[in-house]
């Protein structure tokens, strides 16, 4: 194939990952890296560091609108964000001692994890929000009433599992090149009695300092190729644009269980390259 | 960090910090990928391959590749812009919660970089 044309693949890969991730609630990162590995052929640890990348850009830009409405806990994310940054640090280093055998193993856990909660997630009716009415009392007297009108007033519970939480997805994000939306999300939500739309919100604030802090390791070790980088990045930025100008227009639960068999198929791929 | 409250994002001064924070997130954002639209485009005009060897990262040699019109200096500093991105918001939060007089939000925010830092050091001191 001529280089143009892997070029002009590359940026239709990273569009595919974005649209099929925004539609999804995926972050790219959980796609990306397959496609990089398994469609083209670029090593574990490159195809992390291009994913690291393409995160930071779709969370940027999905951060910026959730902070113009005011959704985003800025206070929380921050504060959240230290210990994240730590495991990211931890995970970027570690990254670098593991082989590309155990790299893939792990990526295989996320997927038919990712998989398994794609296929047990309901779609929410309008206005409903999982947090429940009655739960401890806040364990630190954190409180915040965020300007959004439609999000109430809540109490954060719960702050160390936030703490240990957020150290653990800096580490998972930096090992496999993922936002890491998948372990804060549910973890802000169901653990610290955040709203699930301010849990999001303030997740895809986080993902970006996250993904940052480990593609900067991953940079000054030379795991990043601007080559593979630059398409996939600039792909992926359209694909996410176009996917979050048309998601309420599609019925995404087919799709959805389309995406299972298709992350099941791929983890049974990767493992395999764990096993070579 | 515990035991003391979060104050209300609902102020004046919160909203204010919130959309200047966004709309940096946003430029950041357009900025490289426009950078990094321009490095794919001369990629196809040059043909040059996406699985090709790239040059090593090397900061002092961007600005001499930019004015060559050689794709990986396009390339480079896009992606230099856009792993900076959430560090500026950072750090221009950092201010916005200092000139609130938040000192602790602005303390948090001297950490997240100190940590940034630190593995920006390790990864130089290992690789050399």
């Amino acid at each position: 194939m001529p280089d143009a044309g892997i070029a002009l693949l590359m940026v239709a890969g990273g569009a595919a990952a974005g649209l099929f991730g925004s539609l999804l609630g995926l972050g790219g990162g959980v796609l990306i890296v397959p496609i990089l590995t398994l469609g083209f052929g670029l090593p574990l640890r490159e195809a992390v560091g291009v994913s690291l990348v393409a995160v930071i850009v779709t969370s940027s830009a999905a951060a910026s609108v959730y902070l113009e409405r005011h959704v985003a806990n800025l206070r929380l994310g921050m504060s959240l964000e230290l210990f994240t940054a730590t495991g990211a640090l931890i995970g970027g280093t570690v990254a670098f001692l593991l082989s590309e055998q155990v790299l893939a193993a792990l990526f295989t856990v996320l997927l038919v994890y990712t998989a398994f909660t794609m296929a047990r997630r309901h779609e929410p009716a309008p206005g409903d929000d999982p947090t429940p009415d009655e739960g401890p009392p806040p364990a630190s007297g954190f409180t915040t009433a965020p300007a959004h009108p439609e999000i109430p007033p809540y109490a954060i519970h719960h702050l160390g599992w936030g703490i240990v939480g957020s150290l653990f997805a800096g580490v998972v994000s930096a090992l496999l090149g993922i936002g890491g939306g998948l372990i804060k999300v549910p973890l802000m939500n169901l653990a610290m009695g955040v709203p699930l739309r301010v849990a999001t919100a303030t997740s895809n604030l986080m993902i970006g300092i996250t993904a940052a802090a480990s593609a900067i390791i991953y940079l000054v070790r030379g795991g990043i190729d601007p080559y593979v980088a630059g398409p996939t990045a600039v792909g992926v930025f359209l694909g996410a644009s176009l996917g979050s100008r048309t998601a309420h227009r599609i019925d995404v639960r087919l799709l959805r269980l389309m995406f299972v068999v298709v992350l099941l198929v791929t983890a049974w791929q990767m493992a395999g390259r764990a096993l070579r | 960090m515990t035991g003391a409250p979060m104050p209300s994002a609902t102020g004046r001064s919160g909203r204010d910090l919130e959309r200047s924070v966004a709309r940096l997130l946003t430029g950041g954002t357009y900025l490289s990928i426009g950078l990094m639209a321009v490095g794919v485009v001369l990629m196809l005009i040059d043909g040059v391959s996406p699985l090709a060897i790239a040059p090593p990262f090397d900061p002092s040699t961007i600005l001499a590749d930019i004015l060559a019109l050689r794709p990986v200096g396009f390339l480079w500093l896009g992606l230099l812009v856009i792993l900076a991105t959430p560090l500026v918001r950072v750090a221009a939060s950092g201010i916005g919660f200092a000139a609130a007089g938040e000192r602790r939000m602005a303390l948090v925010a001297v950490a997240i970089l100190a940590v940034i830092a630190v593995g920006v050091f390790l990864g130089v001191v290992v690789e050399h």
